[in-house]
């Protein structure tokens, strides 16, 4: 493994896959500094880019893309209190009190440091279960992936929305845009509802693009010109000067923090389609759960800062196993790095790490190097990054907008997946409004094909149902699925008397 | 017993559910395999009618917290919608280039109105630039063959 992976890294640290990577890290920095331009969109916006590339350049843009992301978001949390991303902020309880209190160098190299510590011990349970984990599922039948999907659409329905309901109707919208098109059995076309082009299916990309884009961008535009700070109105760089080594020494001298945090991190990740957002705030109420003091959180204690940070980090890691050992996305990232490897014919998956050791390894060497460049790209650009808030939105939404309809088209140079990008973009922005969480729809789009395939399979190999529960795997994950239903409801319920009235849109 | 927000998304969802359901019927079922292609749809379909009932239902039954009303700019993004279904639609008839320039430069100008000369200046500027360098990386550099409009030929 170790030799794999140690050719992994060297392939990267060829120039034809470095500067991709580079690339990437330094769009995922740039989009994560951006309020209101989450990961999952700059990861959007860089996807056409890919499709030209060979598999390993593309998804080591991307890679970079979600390392650079994860980090860039402090930079903005920290110095504006404004998160650039929802996986930091956590980040602004203490990085924003720290730097008002005088110290914003050591609480925005406390963050980049965390965030590298954090992402380094992910990409350990990366390179360490990856393997394993897909070995495990190689034992799988067709029972066991349907229960497997099922599990992962029920936790996905449970955990991305206070109520369970609107979590499951939303999955199961997922998986009636799968079903329109051709019957994967036989090839009969079903429901097209006379409509040629969807006898070939509805592609996932065009609906995940609308959906998460237009969700975002509407979402910005109903609150420009309704009274919000400009951002750029309160901009004043501040000196960043700091010892690194003392800043170095602050995270480490805290060992179980940053080790439990990031566990945190990575075991988020490895849940289906939750993310960041949550790794940062879990791991922030942790470590104040854990903490001696814990009446100095939100007052600038470099623990919160480390916390939020590693978690987020590491968070990328755990997501990654689920695609590379199982074929589920852990987050929107994830299933835009999942359709990404599905255009160049690749089908992540239990076998993916045994039929494509030099991409799969190639990935772990892209996160490895990206954690490093992040560092450089953070240690020569930090100030400059500051005044990208200073870019009107007026111009960067159209602009992204044009990408994703570029990336919907050059799919398969067709503007029928334009028509299905714009559809899905009022869809997705009406899901929103009508409150239904959009995490299980995209879920359902991904995994909607797989379910009804293994579903299939399983019936015409032996007609007895049953065995979906007297087979020990898939009886095991059927019932974890039945208990992390029964979980969110009870959360919902203990939670209903504590929450004002609802939580926010989940993208 | 007044239906709100979750019970109209209820409601279409029901109906929308239902309508393809009752298509699923007239599927015709394969001498070859056990089973039909409507087979999976139904159960998918079904499903989706239980829980958007169950959400119609729970939605009458349950008391309503009053909901703070945000203040929230609808005329933009309606707007934009409108914009970008515009450049949806003149995208094959006016090709990528002349498309993409008017709808980067009338998004911009509806966001951020320009108040002089310098203003519009700028506007028509970001509108050709992007329109002019997503070509070019893309035709040029990736070999995407971007729209060609017919009435153009541009």
């Amino acid at each position: 493994m170790y030799e794999l992976l140690a050719a992994g890294v060297l392939d990267i640290l060829q120039l034809k896959y470095l500067v991709p990577l580079c690339v990437g890290t330094l769009a995922g920095v740039i989009g994560g500094a951006l309020p209101g331009v989450t990961i999952t969109m700059t990861i959007i916006v860089v996807l056409p880019f890919t499709f030209g590339l060979d598999p390993l350049q593309g998804l080591a843009a991307m890679t970079g893309v979600y390392v650079g992301g994860s980090a860039g978001g402090l930079v903005t949390a920290i110095l504006l209190g404004l998160p650039g991303t929802p996986s930091s902020i956590a980040t602004t309880f203490d990085g924003h009190a720290m730097a008002r209190r005088g110290e914003p160098g050591r609480a925005l190299w406390i963050g980049i440091w965390a965030s590298f510590f954090g992402g380094m011990l992910g990409g350990l349970f990366l390179i360490g279960a990856t393997g394993p984990l897909a070995a495990f599922a190689l034992q799988f039948g067709p029972w066991e992936f349907f229960s497997l999907f099922v599990l992962a659409l029920s936790m996905v329905a449970g955990l991305a929305e206070a109520s369970l309901l609107k979590g499951l109707l939303s999955g199961c919208l997922g998986l009636i845009v799968t079903v329109l098109g051709t019957d994967p059995v036989m090839g009969q076309p079903r429901l097209t509802l006379g409509i040629r082009f969807l006898e070939g299916g509805i592609p996932f990309l065009p609906v995940l693009i609308g959906v998460f884009a237009f969700a975002q961008i509407m979402s910005e535009l109903e609150k420009m010109g309704a009274g919000r700070r400009d951002p750029a109105a309160s901009l004043i760089v501040p000196k960043l000067v700091v010892s690194h080594a003392k800043v170095v020494w602050e995270i480490l001298s805290r060992p179980f923090l940053l080790l439990w945090t990031s566990f945190i991190g990575v075991l988020i990740g490895v849940l289906p389609a939750i993310g960041g957002s949550a790794a940062n705030v879990m791991a922030y109420d942790q470590a104040k759960k854990f903490s001696k003091h814990p009446e100095r959180f939100g007052t600038g204690t470099p623990e919160g800062i480390i916390a939020s940070e590693a978690a987020n980090n590491s968070n990328i890691g755990g997501s990654l196993v689920t695609i590379m050992a199982f074929g589920i996305p852990g987050d929107a990232v994830t299933a835009v790095m999942l359709g990404a490897l599905t255009i160049h014919g690749i089908q992540p998956g239990p076998l993916f790490i045994t039929q494509e050791p030099k991409l799969a390894y190639g990935i772990f060497g892209a996160y490895i190097v990206g954690h490093f460049l992040m560092l450089a790209i953070l240690f020569v650009g930090v100030r400059w990054f500051l005044r990208i808030v200073m870019v009107p939105k007026s111009v960067l939404f159209p602009v992204i907008l044009v990408l994703c309809t570029v990336g919907a088209y050059a799919l398969n140079n067709t503007m029928a997946n334009v028509y299905v990008l714009a559809l899905f973009g009022l869809i997705g922005y009406g899901m929103v409004k009508g409150g239904l969480p959009l995490a299980p729809l995209i879920l359902g789009v991904i995994l909607g094909d797989q379910i009804e395939i293994n579903l299939i399979r399983a019936v015409m190999t032996d007609a007895n149902p049953w065995l979906f529960l007297t087979r020990p795997i898939s009886g095991g994950l059927l019932a974890a699925a039945v208990a992390s239903m029964a979980f969110a409801i009870w959360q919902h319920h203990r939670a209903k008397g504590k929450l004002p009235a609802e939580s926010g849109a989940d993208y | 017993m007044k239906l709100s927000r979750d019970g109209w998304a209820g409601l279409a969802v029901l109906a929308a559910s239902l309508f393809l359901f009752a298509l699923t019927l007239g599927l015709k079922p394969s001498p070859l395999v056990p089973i039909g292609p409507g087979f999976y749809p139904r159960i998918v379909l079904g499903l989706t009618a239980v829980l958007a009932a169950a959400l119609i239902v729970f939605d009458l039954f349950t008391k309503k917290l009053p909901v703070p009303l945000e203040k929230a700019n609808y005329a933009a993004v309606v707007l934009h919608f409108g914009v970008f279904a515009l450049y949806v639609v003149a995208l094959p008839w006016l090709g990528f280039r002349v498309a993409t320039f008017a709808y980067v430069a009338a998004a911009n100008a509806l966001l951020d109105a320009p108040r002089s000369v310098t203003g519009w200046l700028r506007v028509g500027a970001m509108a050709l630039v992007t329109a002019a360098v997503v070509y070019v990386v893309f035709e040029h550099y990736l070999s995407v063959l971007m729209p060609r409009g017919r009435w153009t030929g541009f």
